[in-house]
């Protein structure tokens, strides 16, 4: 079992997976640049014209759907805390998801820059924020509240019967 | 504000219930007092009395008057 946190540096789509459950056609992170276990990750989403949504969402204006960029947004956070000792490769959940916002559109060919930040983890549940930019500028931005069922389980009286 | 006045307004602030729903109420007992309901509440409780509950209490903790029993522990009179 790992014991110890450490700083995590360029890990490619296959090392994610090592860390988060999600996969294709729902992983949409490509690359973590860098990863503090308990503070924060950065890395990157290229979205290129082959993304399965693009023909559906628009056809005649591909960009990328929100609820993607939240994800996105969603999975380099998961890097803070799926880093620290235990945590790998369990499952996530939302709690919520608080003032996101949407500044500018993500079209085929753009690269999303996510900077995530991790303000607390206590007992399974995550609180911080994440930031995407695009070519420097923040195109789009979450608050985001994430349990991780499996943990957070050992602290519950539910829990103590499972 | 006495120790069993924060402790009732912790509860009925975390859950968003009424005083009286305090008295016999048990985990999941309402819908706010779920797993992640729990974890706020312990959380709120913490701060709210300077305290540090293990896990074993936190487990422990099922309901609005068992939760009192446990404070004790911690030299919390809200019974």
């Amino acid at each position: 079992m790992d014991t110890e946190a450490k700083v995590l540096r360029d890990l490619s789509a296959y090392d994610i997976q090592q860390y988060q459950q999600n996969r294709y056609p729902v992983l949409f992170i490509d690359y973590v640049e860098e990863a503090i276990p308990g503070e924060s990750a950065k890395g990157f989403k290229n979205f290129t014209f082959n993304e399965w949504y693009f023909p559906a969402h628009f056809e005649d204006e591909p960009n990328v759907p929100g609820f993607i960029q939240v994800e996105a947004l969603t999975q380099l956070f998961l890097m803070t805390f799926l880093t620290l000792p235990g945590n790998k490769g369990k499952k996530t959940g939302f709690v919520s998801i608080e003032n996101a916002r949407f500044k500018k559109k993500i079209i085929p060919g753009d690269r999303l820059d996510i900077q995530a930040t991790l303000k607390s983890y206590r007992r399974g549940l995550a609180r911080g924020t994440s930031v995407g930019y695009v070519n420097g500028e923040m195109a789009c931005s979450a608050e985001l509240f994430i349990a991780v069922p499996d943990v957070l389980n050992q602290f519950t009286p539910a829990g103590k019967h499972l | 504000m006495t120790d069993l006045e924060k402790y009732d307004d912790t509860f009925t602030t975390s859950f968003s219930i009424q005083q009286e729903d305090l008295k016999g109420l048990v985990y999941q007992g309402t819908p706010a007092w779920d797993s992640v309901g729990h974890m706020g509440l312990i959380a709120a409780l913490e701060e709210t009395f300077d305290v540090m509950m293990s896990t074993d209490d936190i487990v422990d903790f099922s309901s609005y008057e068992k939760g009192k029993e446990l404070l004790n522990k911690y030299d919390i009179t809200v019974a």
